[in-house]
């Protein structure tokens, strides 16, 4: 997608993809935040861009995946055109659910003192007549559609119109459409009562776990940042040794939604760990996006007006040679003209001891009370035998491919060339009925395709840990057992690539945080159960 | 008198109090719209009718029909955009007004009295509204189509770092139309962390005008104050300088050099010394003040 458009081509480059059925995932994928469409660009220019593709939604209708877009620019947005968009991209869903409503009502709380008119029918304009629509309108319109799924939020919707003189008599008209709409004739009972106030599908939890692979925090680990006070450290001599909830802001940021409630959100953090008796277990850190304004002094002075506490294991942080490494490792929801912030999401992370981003919540806002409790989690995981809280068991599918890749590459090494053999085998077993059990040469083959795969598993587990001892050594116990197989000569080769295999795939498995053995782990399990 | 008594009593009369002033601000509202009243009645009315803007939307109507139509003299037109100005300081109340308010002032951006385009745009800038921002920024790019003067343009820019501004205004600093326009772009660059080499230089280049260099300077303590701190200390050591910059780069080190450092550095205490008692007075004082700070 070329990113140096003119806005004139932007807009024809959205409206040719909502015409292409085929092509309106990529809609979804354009309003990321860090997509190179953004960049360099100017604030205002970016809403104009966003607020057509949410246009374009309206018209083509909101997938799951976009729906979380939409909801985001509803729960936390302060541009009028970007939230009257999404509004009426919201009327575009399959069908209305409960769940939508306090996002609706929060857009209206958000709004209603910057109502404004907006145009939403052609690109880049600005509306200089009041005869149009305005965010308010769309809103109001948006709580009409939801009708009866909009009931929870009744009592707020009658008290706006009770508040006389406060809305104009245009808006007047359109939230007494949405109240007849709410109040409806239908019964409650008759919705989706099972469902009320579940997002859909993935939109649940905005928290999400790092599935897989926790990624090696190596890339930055050298990263310096300065911190309020101005003394220097880098990522790993911070992040390393505690769990840490990092959150990202700058000082410039002009939605007091955004930026400003984050810092705000944190200094309660503190008073939540501290409740715990964790304000010295776990650490915390604001990590500026726009590190060259974003001076040691600003920093102090914005964390201190909104009711941070900063010391030594919580700060607020500059990266002194710019944003550009920590953004790409943490997949920053943000973009830039120049070095100053054009956009950005609401993003807070959870590291674990090892620096490493263990989980994420992103958009929607965060309650304090979920991130303290997802960082207790990973702070009990580390200290398993200490926690007061039962912790995560062992995750048994870290430890089960390594030793079934050891029972696999044993088959490939011992795999019968012969149905005597096979006969041989099977009697060494005392298994009676000989003959009901036919040889199998398929067998082999599929052996040698899960200890491949049991290598790779290996391969992965080296890359996460950063440990690869077990790699070679489950590499070479692999290549010893097919050169057994295939050179001749090399037929004793098999027991040592076994032995090879097995001790590679016990290293691997050892515990990567304090080295305990994984028996050790396996009896802990069993134990449990 | 019972409290209750009392309290039934203030609220009455605050209630007839505030009766009065509406039934004032309604008065002089319609005055103020009356176009067979003198345009210095109608100027005077303006004045007391910005709480009857939000009364009601007939009232308000009338206030921006007064604004938006260009037959009326501009004196009027001028006096209606400041009461509602004045009454959009209410925000709440001001609620229901504000739609078309904005709306109103979006198209009198574009009117043909240069001075009511430009209080317009100011009230739009500083909304941040996004209409005003591409307008003056088209202005500063084709000046045929500006509404204001490049200097007015930047300066309604800075109110909004995220205005897109800094190209322009690094253009407008290396080719400037005017001396002012010059000034206004700098100041507008103040808050572009990528511009403090472009200060420094300036600060350094004696040939530069007083002001501008004074400009240069605050800037700089704004993006890299440690910087600064070391240009004005050299500032200060150089007998060549020019008076005000010395003074200002003195006011720079007493007010945010940090509690330390001007009692270790002997060289810089001494000149300062030097210069309290031999400069001229604008230098002396800061001089002093500096002296007074550092213990001497």
């Amino acid at each position: 997608m070329p990113s140096g458009l003119s806005e004139p081509q932007f807009a024809a480059l959205v409206d040719a993809l909502a015409a292409r059925p085929d092509e309106r995932e990529q809609l979804t994928d354009l309003l990321r935040e860090d997509h190179p469409l953004y960049d360099q660009r100017g604030a205002a220019t970016t809403v104009r861009m966003r607020g057509w593709i949410l246009l374009a939604l309206a018209r083509v209708g909101v997938s799951d995946t976009a729906l979380l877009f939409v909801l985001d620019e509803l729960d936390a947005g302060a541009d009028p055109y970007l939230v009257a968009a999404a509004a009426r991209a919201l009327r575009s869903y399959p069908s209305p659910t409960a769940a939508f409503a306090p996002f609706v009502m929060r857009a209206i709380a958000n709004i209603r003192y910057r109502d404004e008119p907006v145009c939403l029918d052609s690109y880049g304009e600005y509306a200089v007549a009041s005869t149009g629509t305005s965010p308010v309108r769309e809103l109001f319109v948006t709580l009409a559609w939801l009708g009866p799924h909009a009931r929870g939020a009744l009592r707020e919707i009658e008290a706006l119109r009770e508040q006389r003189g406060r809305l104009s008599s245009k808006l007047l008209g359109d939230l007494d459409l949405a109240l007849e709409a709410v109040r409806g004739a239908e019964r409650v009972d008759a919705l989706d009562t099972e469902t009320c106030c579940k997002l859909p599908g993935g939109l649940r939890s905005m928290f999400s776990w790092t599935l897989g692979s926790r990624r090696s925090s190596e890339p930055i680990e050298a990263t310096v940042f300065e911190d309020h006070d101005g003394a220097p450290i880098t990522f790993k001599e911070f992040f390393r040794g505690h769990p840490s909830i990092v959150v990202f802001f700058y000082t410039r940021c002009d939605n007091p939604l955004k930026c400003s409630l984050t810092i705000t959100k944190l200094a309660r953090i503190h008073t939540l760990l501290e409740a715990r008796g964790l304000y010295d277990r776990i650490q915390t850190a604001a990590i500026t996006y726009d590190p060259a304004f974003d001076l040691p002094e600003r920093l102090r002075g914005y964390g201190q007006a909104r009711g941070v506490r900063l010391d030594a294991c919580h700060r607020m942080l500059r990266a002194t040679e710019g944003i550009a490494a920590l953004g790409r490792h943490f997949r920053l929801g943000v973009n830039f003209i120049e070095s100053l912030v054009n956009r950005h999401r609401i993003e807070v992370y959870i590291l674990d001891a090892e620096g490493r981003i263990a989980g994420s919540f992103e958009r929607i806002h965060w309650d304090e009370q979920q991130v303290v409790d997802r960082a207790v989690e990973v702070l009990v995981e580390k200290n398993e035998e200490k926690s007061e809280v039962a912790p995560h068991p062992p995750s048994v599918r870290s430890t089960v491919p390594p030793m079934f890749g050891t029972l696999a590459s044993l088959g490939v090494a011992f795999f019968p060339k012969c149905p005597v053999c096979w006969a041989a085998y099977l009697s060494v077993f005392g298994i009676a009925g000989l003959e009901q059990i036919p040889y199998a040469p398929w067998l082999q083959p599929v052996l040698v395709a899960v200890m491949l795969i049991s290598l790779t598993t290996v391969w992965l587990r080296a890359r996460s840990t950063g440990r690869t001892g077990g790699l070679y050594l489950v590499g070479a116990g692999a290549l010893a057992i097919l050169a057994s197989k295939t050179a001749p000569g090399w037929e004793n080769a098999a027991v040592w690539g076994v032995a090879l295999t097995l001790a590679g795939s016990l290293l691997s498995a050892v515990d990567a945080e304090n080295g305990r053995p994984i028996f050790l782990r396996l009896r802990r399990i069993t134990t449990r159960a | 008198m019972t409290k209750k008594r009392k309290r039934t009593k203030s609220s009455k009369s605050a209630r007839k109090g505030a009766s009065a002033v509406t039934r004032s601000a309604r008065g002089a509202l319609s005055v103020a719209t009356n176009a067979r009243k003198t345009v210095k009645q109608r100027v005077a009315a303006m004045a007391e009718a910005p709480t009857a803007v939000y009364a009601d939307d007939a009232s308000l109507q009338a206030m921006l029909g007064v604004l938006r139509n260009r037959d009326e003299p501009v004196k009027v037109r001028l006096a209606a955009l400041q009461a509602l100005q004045a009454s959009s300081f209410s925000v709440v109340a001001f609620e229901s007004c504000r739609g078309d308010y904005i709306a109103a002032l979006r198209a009198v951006a574009q009117d043909p009295d240069p001075e009511l385009r430009q209080r317009a745009l100011g009230l739009l800038a500083r909304e941040k509204d996004g209409f005003a921002q591409k307008k003056l920024l088209e202005g500063l790019r084709d000046p045929s189509k500006a509404l204001v003067p490049p200097e007015k343009a930047l300066q309604l820019l800075s109110y909004d770092v995220h205005a897109e501004a800094y190209p322009l205004a690094r253009a407008i600093v290396s080719k400037p139309p005017n001396a002012t326009a010059k000034r206004e772009a700098l100041r507008l660059l103040g808050a572009d962390a990528a511009s403090a080499p472009l200060f420094e230089k300036i600060l350094r280049d004696k040939d530069e005008p007083p002001e501008i260099r004074q400009i240069s300077a605050a800037a700089l303590q704004a993006l890299k104050p440690q910087k600064l701190q070391a240009l004005a200390r050299e500032i200060v050591l150089d007998t060549s300088e020019q008076d005000d910059i010395q003074a200002t780069s003195l006011t720079a080190l007493t007010q945010f050099g940090g509690d330390k450092m001007g009692a270790d550095d002997e060289a810089l205490l001494k000149r300062v010394d030097r210069l309290s008692g031999t400069a001229s007075t604008k230098v002396k004082q800061s001089a002093r003040r500096f002296l007074t700070k550092y213990g001497r």
